[in-house]
């Protein structure tokens, strides 16, 4: 670690002084997990699609290392330019996200990505951590400034993201941002009737969405039952965690993963339980059980309304990110395409990950009272 | 936690709210104090759900880790991976293999993933096999030094051209062939060079040890080892669902000396084609079935369709003068004619436009056994015409002339007769000397050997009966008396008639001529025949029936011009019996000749100038006639006592010999039941 000076008062001396270093360096270790898994798991799909076998390792490190930049070079900021940066990233998501449903690309069945050189961007990606804050903002400030409708705003744009996500259709990502939302409101401290309220509609809007969206519907009868329809995926999943045991097969010696489709992205955990087993897995969960503990407990010492609300929202956010992924991949909850935060391949997913917790540790870094506005 | 706990320190001031400070007196600052109070308040309430949210994490990552912990160590789905492992030989079955180099590869020939089942004829020899190879492959985007590589398999696998390898192994793709069908070894070594990038491909790969030995019968199989014609594509899902080996009834040593005989003949007359098939009487089961030309079965794929065309089954013939045996049986059997009966075979017969005439005929009237030894047409006619349309046709379709002939081949026609509205008299008298319908050479084979097997027909079959199995279940379609009969009449064509060139000394072989011209554009084409040999062996207790057919001989100075059955074809078919007849355990009884030649011997012309009405015995000899005056007294003793049968072979080398005894009889079947059985089709399964 560079050495730097308690009374180094530089931007970067402060900044080192000041961030969460232990949540930098868990997210340094989930990082590194993204080289080696990457190293693992996309040589066998380059193989089975035909492309180059090192054509996503390359991608890949680029990605990780943008990611790394974002993650630093947005934790730099102060809670003010967080939101600012929040903000402009909100507007410019939803138009990106409004975009796609014009001349966005068809990717099974559904259009979320817009075409760009080099990758497709998803902007609902960035979305997620942007209307976290945004939202966090509004309602913060609905609360200390009498008369502005905070609470109000944040619904109408809730409101814009809920139409666009469906026509994609994301069903999954609205999910979350839902979640997240509903989780800034309690924590905000929602009338416990309201709570309740929520939870009831959450409930029947996904009794909704498996009656009115084919694929949801036909992926949880996959869940319920084994024997309807193709659960291949999920199986083969299956069979590489249980290849892999207690303490895996080794490096470069699983196989599983060279028959399971998207083992470099959304199945990137079962290639990792395949190769490194059980202790390594449990490892990596800890580390993002680590990140959303100590997230959600720093900010019991928290002072700032607009803080805690978008520091709960983004953490939130990202635990839910990592809950699903794994437990989609180990059959626990319905098939649904998310990443593994940092460690599967994609290159919105990761840097828009990256910005979320960039300003994650920019908000908690330690301050004086009354630095936040 | 770094963060020091809550201090009891005011809030942040509100943007634009107004400062109150210290200054502010006490009684004031009760009133301004209640906002602070609720957000203390509301700050306490966030800090409660946060604790509720960090549980509710805790839950969902528990739930992660009890999973988890399921899915790797405690109830672990294990995955099935067969096909991805990658094959490679064990070094250690590869020396074994070398010590003994006639065992069995070891994993070779029992692979577990099912190869295709092994087809064996009757002894057991190996007429298809699926070896076990590998295609050798590689990924030229993982080449290090492709010049190296290239040099370092040729060094492995001698038969590469190094600079095509090399040409390959730069070119811009994923996936190039190297090899294909690289056996064991090869394979072993090639791991052994340990380069990158370079795979192996398991497969296998179908072996005809015998080449063209029984290539329409095995027919072949293409690229992904479907089969496309023959037993190979009849017998598809069997051969691939069940490993047990597939065993014909097919003996190949019969099949080889058959397809040799013909060949030669084929050679020697010019021929265009030939076919020979050899069938067990008793059984129905095809020994031998030829169909010249054929083709290498390894290389079916290439085979023309000329090749492809299996004669035995798929071309449909006129049967010509071999059918007069069954217009003799139908009179007989039905009580129409007798032995003694003259038909005029002196005057032409006018129908039509036809004009029915003799070759080489005799210009007289001729008894009965007369018209099938000089195979008179016009006699044949006769006779036909004594017994009817209907009766002809309802006993030729009892014969199962008029239907697929229902062998275990895919490549089995339908005969071509007149529709019942044209089978009038015209039909009635040519299908009487074997015009005017066609069948398959195996249809004729399977109705000779009804006749000789005393008259139960068979369904006939091309897969070897078991030993201990029961007996085949066939079709009385005619009395053992007739059966009988007609045993002496084929017989009688050998001995007097054109069958004459068939004639193996002890063996006793009966059988009649056929040569039909061959049906072209316009008419009957003259020159061109069909000369064909249909013989039983031996008749006084038939077990194989021979059939010899060439399509379109040309006579040469040995036959003096003759292209006719008995010139062409009965020699030959001679030729096979003597070769064959030995392999399936029958040695030529020359011991008791005498009697047995008596018991089989009929008169030429039963009646001529001493009976009108014999009611007797038909093995009587009547003395005056000079054919058998000399046997008349054994003959006499052996028509009351049991048929002797062929002294059986003591050193054969049929690994099946044939029992001391007669084997039992098929089982007869009622009228009823036959007409059941009509109705099933050839759906009848072997038993």
């Amino acid at each position: 670690m560079p050495a730097l000076s308690r009374a180094d008062t530089s931007t970067l001396g402060r900044w080192w002084w000041t961030i969460d270093r232990l949540t930098l360096l868990a997210i340094a270790i989930l990082i590194g997990f993204g080289y080696v898994m990457m190293l693992a798991a996309s040589p066998a799909v380059a193989e089975r699609i035909h492309v180059s076998r090192d054509s996503f390792i390359f991608k890949q490190v680029f990605f990780l290392m943008a990611a790394a930049g974002v993650v630093i070079g947005t934790s730099l900021l102060s809670p003010k330019g967080v939101r600012r940066l929040a903000l402009a990233g909100c507007v410019i998501a939803l138009v990106l996200t409004a975009m796609t449903l014009v001349t966005g690309v068809e990717i099974k069945g559904a259009r979320r990505w817009i075409a760009l050189p080099g990758l497709s961007l998803q902007p609902s990606e960035f979305l997620k951590p942007c209307f976290a804050v945004v939202a966090a903002w509004l309602l913060a400030e609905g609360k200390r400034t009498r008369g502005f409708p905070g609470m109000a705003i944040a619904f109408g744009v809730y409101g814009v993201i809920l139409m666009l996500l469906k026509s994609q259709p994301d069903i999954g990502m609205l999910a979350v941002v839902t979640a997240v939302f509903f989780a800034q409101l309690f924590v905000g401290g929602l009338n416990l009737f309201f709570v309740g309220v929520g939870v009831a509609m959450l409930g029947a809007s996904g009794v909704g969405a498996y009656a009115f969206f084919p694929h949801v519907r036909s992926r949880v009868s996959r869940f319920l039952d084994p024997a309807v329809g193709d659960s291949y995926q999920v199986n083969t999943a299956l069979e590489a965690f249980g290849n892999g045991g207690l303490l895996g097969r080794g490096p470069g010696e699983g196989r599983v993963k060279d028959i399971l489709p998207d083992a470099h992205a959304d199945f990137v955990f079962a290639v990792m339980g395949e190769e490194f087993g059980l202790v390594v897995c449990l490892l990596v969960l800890c580390i993002f059980a680590f990140i959303v503990m100590r997230g959600l407990l720093r900010l019991l010492a928290e002072h700032d309304e607009f803080v805690i609300l978008a520091s709960a929202g983004l953490v939130t956010s990202f635990g839910l990110q990592a809950f699903v992924n794994m437990a989609s991949t180990l059959h626990l909850i319905p098939t649904k395409g998310m990443t593994l935060p940092f460690v599967s391949y994609g290159g919105s997913s990761v840097i828009a990950i990256a910005l979320g917790m960039g300003m994650l540790l920019a908000l908690t870094r330690r301050r004086h009272h009354g630095d936040v506005s | 936690m770094n963060e020091p706990p809550p201090s009891n320190a005011p809030p942040a001031p509100r943007r634009g709210a107004p400062r109150i400070g210290g200054a502010t007196p006490l009684v004031e600052n009760v009133r301004v104090t209640a906002p602070d109070l609720r957000r203390r308040a509301a700050l306490e309430q966030s800090r409660s759900r946060l604790l509720i949210a960090a549980a509710g994490f805790m839950v969902l990552f528990g739930a992660v880790v009890a999973k988890l912990a399921s899915a790797t160590i405690i109830f672990p789905m294990m995955p099935k991976l067969s096909a991805e492992v990658p094959v490679v030989p064990d070094p250690a079955a590869m020396a074994a293999a070398d010590a003994n180099p006639d065992a069995p590869m070891p994993g070779t020939l029992t692979a577990q993933h099912g190869p295709r089942a092994m087809i064996t004829d009757r002894n057991g020899e190996i007429l298809a096999i699926s070896l076990p190879t590998s295609g050798l492959y590689a990924n030229p985007k993982e080449m290090i030094d492709p010049a190296d590589v290239a040099h370092k398999l040729k060094s492995a696998l001698p038969r590469l051209d190094e600079q095509k390898v090399l040409a390959r192994l730069t070119a811009a793709k994923q996936f190039v062939y190297l090899a294909r069908q690289i056996n064991p070894r090869e394979q072993l070594a090639i791991n052994a060079l340990g380069i990158p990038g370079v795979y192996f491909q398991p497969s296998e790969r179908r072996r005809y040890p015998q080449g063209r030995v029984a290539s329409q019968v095995l027919g072949g199989v293409d690229v992904d080892n479907h089969g496309i014609a023959g037993v190979e594509r009849f017998f598809d899902d069997r051969l691939r669902d069940d490993a047990t080996p597939l065993r014909l009834s097919i003996d190949v040593r019969v099949q080889a000396v058959l397809r040799d005989e013909l060949s030669k003949s084929m050679e020697e007359f010019t021929a265009i084609g030939g076919c020979g098939i050899v069938m067990d009487v008793r059984t129905g089961e095809v020994i031998a079935m030829v169909s010249l030309p054929d083709y290498d079965a390894n290389k079916a794929a290439q085979a023309t369709p000329e090749e492809r065309f299996n004669r035995a089954v798929t071309g449909m013939y006129e049967p010509g003068s071999t059918f007069k045996l069954q217009t003799a049986s139908m009179a007989l059997d039905s009580g129409i004619a007798n032995l003694w009966n003259e038909y005029d075979a002196a005057n032409p017969i006018h129908i039509g436009r036809f004009t029915i005439t003799d070759f080489e005929g005799k210009h007289r009237f001729l008894y009965l056994p007369e018209v099938l030894a000089y195979s008179s047409n016009l006699g044949a006619a006769h006779i036909a015409q004594s017994v009817g349309p209907e009766r002809q046709r309802a006993w030729l379709s009892n014969m199962g002339m008029l239907e697929r002939i229902g062998v275990e081949l895919p490549e089995t026609g339908r005969p071509i007769f007149p529709s019942v509205a044209n089978w009038k008299e015209a039909a009635n008298l040519t299908i009487g000397f074997g015009h005017g319908i066609a069948v398959s050479p195996l249809h004729v084979v399977r109705g000779t050997a009804t006749l000789a097997n005393g008259g139960v027909l068979l369904r006939p079959t091309l897969l070897a009966q078991d030993p201990g199995a029961p007996p085949r279940v066939g079709v009385r379609v005619m009395q053992q008396q007739t059966s009988d009969t007609i045993r002496k009449l084929m017989r009688l064509v050998v001995t007097d008639g054109y069958g004459k060139p068939a004639d193996i000394p002890g063996y006793y072989v009966g059988g009649k001529t056929g040569t039909a011209e061959k049906v072209g554009g316009h008419g009957y084409k003259k020159h061109t025949n069909v000369s064909a040999f249909m013989s039983v062996f031996p008749m006084n207790a038939p077990h194989y029936a021979v059939y010899f057919m060439l399509d379109e001989p040309h006579g040469n100075k040995a036959t003096g011009g003759y292209s006719t059955a008995g010139a062409v074809s009965a020699p030959a078919a001679g030729r096979v019996i003597a070769k064959i007849a030995p392999m399936l355990g029958l040695l030529p009884d020359i011991a008791d000749m005498p009697q047995l030649t008596a018991a089989l011997s009929v008169p030429m012309q039963p009646g001529h100038g001493y009976v009108s009405r014999w009611n007797g015995p038909l093995d009587f000899v009547p003395p005056s006639t000079p054919l058998a005056s000399a046997t008349a007294a054994v003959a006499a003793t052996a028509s009351s006592s049991p048929v002797p049968t062929l002294r059986q072979a003591k050193h054969g080398r049929g690994p099946e010999p044939v029992p001391a005894s007669m084997p039992p009889q098929p089982v007869m079947r009622t009228p009823e039941q036959m007409r059941h059985e009509a109705s099933l089709g050839t759906q009848v399964a072997a038993h």
